[in-house]
């Protein structure tokens, strides 16, 4: 049995809330820079006749765009020199470096322009794995939105791999 | 565009292949709509003293490549319920990238096909392989 690279604190913050609930107004310029930057002019994102022609009650939004309509901007002054910001949020792991595994979408409901988008992140797992590599922590911080009619559109699960 | 019905698909099927490459104009744009600050996306000096060869694509940026190839091939009235996807290696700055899928399942009752996606470098090195569920119309029903 190797040594645990997870501390019993980090242990037990599964389940935990990580970010949120925070509520943002989806925002049509915003959405359509979003779909501009990915090189994505699909009619349905920009032209609100072509939504309702596919059965949208109106312009909808790139799929995983309500991730970063949430992002909460802030202050310079807390840009680490790697340019990410220091959120003090991070779950504690004795590993040298997180990187990203992939996501996971389940996308239930259109979000549409205008939409109140209430996101909530949770710790939802954290695993200590044995791979080719050595041993790794597989965690998993899993996102629920739900609009202002109180339905949940979407889940993501981000999954990061530490070692 | 194009409109894919239950239909209209087959299990076999491949969708057409979707070429992308991001200059660092486009990078630039995505880390300003995404309000990402991280610098291996912009600063190619820094990237490359944390061992990159060079500034990198965002992963987000191609996991949203990814929903546009199975919304480009499935058409605006499908409906995408579900986009899995590993990363397993960077793209970098220019780099010629591909978008290679296939339709591995299809349930007509719930009118959804399941298709097996990968993203792949010019050297024919899989960057992402990834799932997605989609629901599509019927030819034989008003939706």
């Amino acid at each position: 049995m190797s040594t645990s690279l997870i501390p019993p604190e980090s242990l037990a913050r599964i389940g935990e809330i990580l970010y949120g609930p925070i509520t943002v107004t989806i925002n049509e310029r915003e959405a359509q820079r979003y779909a501009l930057a990915v090189g994505d002019e699909n009619p349905i994102y920009f032209d609100e006749s072509a939504a309702k022609a596919a059965g949208y009650k109106t312009m909808t939004v790139p799929p995983t765009f309500v991730t970063h309509a949430m992002v909460i901007p802030k202050p310079l002054s807390t840009l680490r020199t790697d340019g990410l910001y220091r959120d003090g949020t991070g779950v504690r792991l004795e590993v040298a470096r997180m990187m990203f595994g992939g996501e996971e979408w389940d996308f239930l409901e259109p979000v549409y322009i205008g939409d109140q988008i209430t996101a909530t992140a949770r710790l939802a797992a954290l695993d200590q794995k044995s791979g080719s590599k050595g041993p790794f922590v597989r965690q998993v911080r899993e996102t629920t939105f739900v609009n202002q009619e109180m339905t949940t559109v979407a889940r993501s699960r981000q999954i990061g791999i530490a070692r | 565009m194009k409109q894919q019905t239950i239909e209209s698909i087959s299990v076999g099927d491949q969708l057409p292949v979707l070429h992308k490459s991001a200059d660092e104009a486009q990078l630039f744009l995505y880390s300003a709509a995404s309000f990402n600050p991280h610098r291996i996306h912009y600063d190619r000096a820094y990237a490359e003293f944390e061992g990159h060869t060079d500034i990198i694509v965002h992963g987000p940026l191609q996991g949203s490549w990814l929903t546009q190839f199975v919304t480009d091939w499935a058409g605006p009235a499908s409906r995408l319920l579900n986009i899995t996807w590993q990363n397993r290696a960077s793209a970098i700055v220019g780099e010629n990238l591909e978008f290679h899928g296939s339709v591995t399942e299809i349930n007509e009752t719930e009118r959804t096909a399941l298709l097996s996606l990968e993203e792949r470098n010019e050297n024919g090195a899989i960057l992402m392989p990834a799932t997605a569920l989609i629901k599509l119309p019927s030819e034989n029903k008003v939706q």
